[in-house]
């Protein structure tokens, strides 16, 4: 009892080896959460600043560099907003190559995740390297898979990182239908080894944690979204990105740089167990097989098991890669003309990490007047402060201070933070009252 | 099995260039990439560094260092002297070392790694290196350039693995 009871102050000054910079501070007293926060104190990078008086046709390419991890979520977010504004009606080529494109960077960045920054924590390693020492068959794996997912967004993009392939209207190139062979069979190879990781992944000891919380996701009749469709959420809306901002809203805390957005005041997840969640049932029926195989029960309401969600959205892009590259034909041309004209473009799609949602404000030479971001790291915090706090709860406030600490890295480390490329906390001080 | 692999790792952040304008004046002393040869400028790689291992026999990586030296400093060291650093360097989870420590892991580290550290200043995004950077970069070509046309062997029983 009197352990319970004890007052702790934990803070963690910077989250180290991350892009972006973050902090956590935990202060218990009297054996309650008294103080809660996940701060970022980055500077603001003021990227939609920057857009304001550039040309569409620029857009793609300056997006893009938002993210060293999911450029092409940036590009695809873009490009199908402005296409929409401007009547755009993409070649069926084009449409279906956006999505394989997109399953590029799915793979590449869930690969990352899984093998290089989540996995670690539940194996007692404080990181990759020494998870490698353990499980070296499954790292190489990891990476393998991780290269291929790269070598996709190459194919289309020119260059993994940044890639410059997207434009308003479609690419800018067509891959020669001898590389799509290749990856073809590159693909095929990997299907087996992702199997592979879906099994690992269920596997892997997690905590047992059951919370309450809204699933947002985008939802589409013809498959599982990634590249379009409507905004679902768990109670059963289903809204246009166009309604965003009737749903959603973006606030300011002065603890941090990066804004909060909540769906009707509420906290509420984004991400591959968010889209599981919701989308599940439209999952290849192999992939339902498999997952019936491994035990994972879906809906979700353990956050732990986001790691296995990133092994099945693996699963299924090299699924869906393959099936929109089985007849593959260079088409006539890879783009069609646009003409810009003012307005206001929305976009929507799934980044790696969750929803992504644009707006632009264009005027009638096709320039930028204002531009709005929401990506789905802001979308997440408030729901990380809320797992943080049930899930110590259900951990225990009176676990020893390594283990409290380690607990929020893992619970925060979970929801691939766009802030975090990376594990582990650098340094922790303690202190009691 | 016997591919020589050069890297110059940078950003285009002032003197974080240093290991491109290796790579730049390698090139103009006509080392290309071609039979046996593999040179590439790469941003920050992480673990995409590792595929390059694949059938590599000695691995070259020249990056930028902030030691305790002064700017231009070249330092080389091999795998019993890799240096260790703090964090703030990269602000991306693996760094150059990360990643050759997680291939060394996996058993995939090539018979021969020479990395090549340039001492730096500044890393302003968007100024130009320094003539003091640009000076290392070229002298530090030339010596590669001349280790490369003396050859070299693999130490035997010593083949590189790739998982």
């Amino acid at each position: 009892m009197t352990e319970s009871l004890r007052s702790v102050s934990i803070h963690v000054p910077v989250l180290a080896r991350v892009e972006g910079e973050g902090a956590l501070d935990l202060r218990i007293d009297n054996g309650e959460i008294a103080e809660l926060r996940l701060r970022i104190f980055e500077p603001p990078r003021f990227f939609e600043k920057f857009l304001e008086g550039h040309l569409y046709s620029e857009i793609p390419d300056m997006v893009a560099r938002i993210c060293g991890i999911c450029p092409v979520a940036y590009q695809a977010t873009a490009a199908q907003a402005l296409e929409k504004l401007f009547g755009v009606e993409l070649d069926p080529w084009a449409r279906d190559m956006r999505r394989v494109f997109y399953c590029g960077e799915w793979i590449q960045s869930h690969s990352l995740h899984i093998h290089l920054l989540a996995a670690p924590d539940f194996f007692g390693c404080s990181n990759a390297i020494e998870l490698a020492r353990i499980a070296p068959e499954e790292v190489r794996r990891g990476l393998r898979i991780q290269a291929l997912g790269n070598e996709l967004m190459d194919l289309f993009g020119a260059r993994s990182v940044h890639p410059v392939g997207v434009r308003i209207g479609g690419f800018h190139a067509a891959p020669a239908l001898s590389r799509i062979k290749e990856m073809r069979d590159k693909l095929r190879a990997a299907l087996p080894e992702a199997e592979a990781l879906v099994r690992w992944a269920a596997r892997i000891p997690v905590p047992q944690d059951d919370q309450g919380f809204v699933s947002v996701a985008m939802r589409h009749p013809d498959g599982y979204a990634i590249e379009q469709g409507r905004i679902g959420v768990s109670d059963g809306a289903r809204i246009e990105a166009e309604a965003f901002d009737d749903h959603f809203a973006e606030h300011h805390e002065p603890f941090s740089t990066a804004l909060f957005c909540t769906y009707h005041k509420r906290p509420y997840l984004v991400g591959p167990l968010a889209r599981l969640n919701l989308n599940h049932a439209q999952l290849p029926e192999a992939i339902k097989a498999l997952l019936a195989e491994t035990g994972l029960e879906l809906p979700s309401r353990n956050l732990f098991h986001s790691l296995a969600a990133r092994a099945v959205e693996i699963l299924l892009a090299l699924h869906e890669a393959l099936r929109l590259l089985e007849n593959y034909r260079p088409p006539d041309s890879p783009w069609v003309p646009v003409t810009p004209r003012a307005g206001v473009a929305i976009g929507c799609t799934e980044a790696p990490r969750g929803l992504l949602w644009h707006r632009y404000e264009m005027d009638d030479d096709g320039r930028v007047v204002s531009a709005r971001i929401v990506p789905p790291t802001s979308q997440n915090q408030g729901r990380i402060e809320e797992d943080l706090r049930l899930s110590l709860l259900n951990f225990g406030l009176d676990q020893p201070d390594d283990a409290l600490r380690l607990h929020c890295e893992k619970v925060i480390r979970n929801y691939d933070p766009c802030i975090s490329c990376a594990t582990h906390f650098l340094r922790m001080r303690v202190a009691r009252t | 099995m016997n591919r020589v692999c050069i890297v110059g790792v940078g950003s285009p952040s002032g003197d974080d260039q240093a290991g491109w304008l290796t790579v730049d004046a390698l090139l103009d002393l006509g080392i290309r990439s071609g039979d046996g040869v593999v040179i590439e400028k790469l941003d920050r790689p992480g673990s995409a560094l590792i595929p390059l291992l694949r059938s590599t026999a000695w691995l070259i990586v020249v990056d930028a260092m902030q030691g305790e030296g002064e700017a231009g400093q070249i330092q080389r060291f091999d795998e019993t002297g890799w240096p260790h650093y703090g964090h703030g360097l990269s602000s991306h989870g693996l760094g150059v070392i990360d990643a050759l420590m997680l291939a060394g892991e996996l058993g995939s580290l090539p018979p021969r790694l020479d990395l090549y550290g340039i001492e730096i200043a500044g890393t302003t995004p968007g100024s130009s290196p320094g003539r003091a950077i640009r000076a290392a970069a070229t002298r530090l070509a030339a010596m590669i350039s001349d280790q490369l046309a003396s050859g070299f062997s693999i130490p035997p029983g010593t083949q590189p693995g790739y998982g």
